[in-house]
């Protein structure tokens, strides 16, 4: 080939591709005041909104009504305000996100972007089905810890640690069948895993603790005088 | 206040054709068609010994019984209260029977009572349990006696009691009680009460109907808001104190959080009183203490010592979000130790700092209250082992020096409840 021809095809493509870029820029640039903006907008309030809650006592309401105490206990170090404020922020942010992204007007960019946009309701469900849960869970297994030691069940912890991690499988399935990730699979699998722990716990009592389960029974069909260890605590 | 709270039309025109009385005595009940002739009896008894030219009136404010309570009231004998009596009453003694509304507890059917003793303008008034079976007619002379005759406000029961009997008393309210409010009440939460008539409209008055105090908070409630409010509170010696069983499937720790969540409660209301309150200073009594033969009640040491040790392995995390750093290290190393003791001040501080904690966040507290079982527990274990050999003077000693140790620590108290962190 020539040497004037190489050159010419060069000179040529890259012409084409200045020109594109030239005629895409305006797209970049209005992308990029998009996010500078959506920047400060999310800054303002996350400001906002963490001072205003904390004004109006909602970190001392979040104290005493146990909000805080669920948060530290999932980890959580920040005051209540503050993560409220946070997730505004985020949620602005992710809103300036997809109009930067549009601005760009790149049709696998829209393409996608509709597909997030019809996806997305599933995704926010299936997160707040993993958060409940998870906050569920934590309740529980302090609440099973709590009883078990009480009434001297020597495997509390594990006992507990069991319910949580039953919460914890029962919306993780929940969240997965949301997003319809292999929902038969989830399904089946989650059926098989909860019959199995019913039963592994039915034959663990039944052949364990037949001779409790026998006086449990016996007290409440003939509701008769309760056991002498029972009389022990009565009077305190 | 009274007009605020729902009676039965019945009970109105019974209010409206007795008019106005001097005593009344108030009998809440719920399914004690057993015992509580007895005490109808009794107060009829000793109304008519003791007061026999006053107007009286016997209510019995029932919460719904299915084994005919109230058929057992309504015929329980007024007219032959027995060869006990020295002199025959001469003013009749009317009866109410009622059903309760608002919230199902002793607390509205307490309230029911004080309507009725402020509509018919009593002086003063009583309240008896229906499941008593030590009741005698001298406990209407000693609960209304010093309302009526020494105007007094507020008559609090002291009884004997064996020595492993009432420990949620001994070990907690009675000395949080004295120590917060600086008034020397033994039991506070006794259960048979006099009060005049002033204090019954006070009681009405309160905002309370609604909360924890209707259900089963009443007994502290009203003794910590007769004491704070500044009226005038005495004790009356009432002897043993015998009543039928409580129900076998009562839980222990509803039990406890039931009665520390109320104290902590009452804590937050009267903030201002407490901690500007004087050291303790005794109250009156009234009646002849004198000793009485009184049921063993049986202990099961070996038990409530592992239900501590347990705890002390498994609910760390659960306490760590209220004791204290230096408290919670003191009693996870209590676990192990032989011979086992609890200290006093130990044990002061724990209670201390769930009051903290509750005041902090009451509704995060409620799990915490649960895991004070144990810690209950292990205090109780140490009582009964300490007090294993000793007779009714020493152990009212040690219960004694309980009490003060809350006084000693109380600048902890408001150390705490004052600063943030832990």
């Amino acid at each position: 080939m020539p040497r004037a021809g190489l050159e010419s095809v060069l000179s040529k493509t890259l012409n084409e591709l200045w020109d594109r870029m030239a005629a895409f820029a305006p797209n970049v640039l209005a992308m990029l005041v998009i996010l500078a903006a959506g920047a400060l907008v999310a800054g303002a309030v996350h400001l906002v909104v963490r001072f205003g809650l904390s004004a109006v006592g909602f970190d001392r309401f979040a104290s005493r009504s146990g909000v805080r105490t669920v948060l530290e206990r999932g980890g959580v170090a920040r005051p209540a305000s503050s993560v409220v404020a946070l997730v505004l922020a985020w949620t602005v942010l992710a809103g300036f996100v997809i109009l930067a992204i549009g601005a760009l007007d790149l049709q696998i960019a829209v393409d996608l972007l509709s597909r997030g946009f019809l996806y997305l309701p599933q995704v926010l469900i299936a997160l707040a089905l993993v958060t409940f849960g998870t906050i569920v869970g934590a309740v529980l297994r302090r609440s099973v810890l709590i009883a078990a030691v009480n009434a001297g069940i020597p495997l509390a912890r594990g006992l507990a640690a069991g319910v949580q991690i039953g919460v914890l499988i029962l919306f993780a399935a929940m969240a997965l069948e949301q997003l319809g990730v292999g929902r038969q699979i989830i399904v089946v699998a989650f059926t098989l895993l909860f019959g199995g722990v019913v039963l592994a716990l039915a034959l663990a009592f039944g052949l364990g603790g037949q001779s409790l389960a026998r006086d449990i029974l016996a007290q409440l069909a003939h509701r008769g005088p309760a056991a002498p260890a029972d009389d022990a605590r009565r009077h305190l | 206040m009274s007009a605020r709270v729902p009676l039965v039309p019945e009970v109105r025109a019974r209010i409206a054709e007795i008019g106005r009385v001097d005593l009344l005595v108030g009998i809440p009940s719920y399914n004690n068609a057993s015992t509580v002739g007895h005490v109808v009896r009794a107060v009829a008894a000793g109304l008519a010994k003791y007061f026999p030219h006053a107007r009286a009136v016997c209510v019995n404010s029932d919460g719904g019984s299915t084994d005919g309570t109230p058929r057992v009231v309504a015929e329980a004998g007024f007219s032959t209260p027995g060869a006990l009596l020295v002199t025959h009453q001469l003013s009749p003694v009317h009866k109410i029977l009622t059903p309760y509304h608002g919230l199902p507890g002793k607390g509205s059917a307490f309230r029911t009572i004080f309507a009725i003793a402020e509509q018919l303008g009593a002086r003063a008034c009583a309240v008896v349990d229906s499941d008593l079976r030590s009741i005698t007619p001298e406990w209407v002379e000693l609960l209304l006696g010093p309302v009526l005759q020494q105007d007094f406000d507020y008559v609090a029961p002291l009884y004997l009691r064996h020595k492993y009997d009432g420990t949620i008393t001994n070990s907690i309210v009675y000395p949080m009680t004295r120590a917060l409010y600086g008034a020397d009440v033994r039991q506070p939460i006794g259960g048979d009460f006099g009060f005049s008539g002033r204090l019954a409209s006070y009681y009405l008055s309160r905002p309370v109907w609604d909360t924890s105090v209707a259900r089963f908070g009443i007994d502290i409630w009203m003794t910590t808001t007769a004491i704070a409010e500044g009226f005038r509170v005495c004790q009356a010696f009432l002897g043993a104190k015998i009543h039928d069983a409580k129900d076998p499937g009562a839980d222990l720790a509803d039990m406890l959080v039931q009665v520390v969540s109320s104290v902590f409660d009452l804590m937050g209301t009267y903030e201002r009183q407490w901690r500007g309150a004087d050291g303790p200073v005794p109250v009156p009594l009234f009646g002849f203490p004198h000793g009485v033969g009184l049921e063993p009640v049986p202990v099961d040491v070996e038990r409530m010592l592992a239900t501590f040790r347990q705890a002390a392995r498994d609910l760390r995390e659960i306490w760590e979000l209220g004791l204290a750093r230096d408290t919670l290290a003191d009693v996870v190393a209590l676990a192990p130790a032989e011979p086992f003791r609890f200290p006093d001040p130990l044990w002061v501080r724990v209670v201390y700092d769930l009051a903290v904690a509750h005041h902090r966040a009451p509704v995060a507290a409620q799990p915490l209250l649960r895991a004070l079982v144990p810690l209950y527990l292990g205090r109780t274990a140490s009582f009964v082992m300490e007090t294993a050999d000793s007779g009714a003077a020493e152990v009212e000693h040690i219960i004694r020096r309980l009490a003060d140790a809350y006084v000693s620590a109380k600048p902890y108290l408001v150390a705490r409840w004052t600063a943030g962190g832990r």
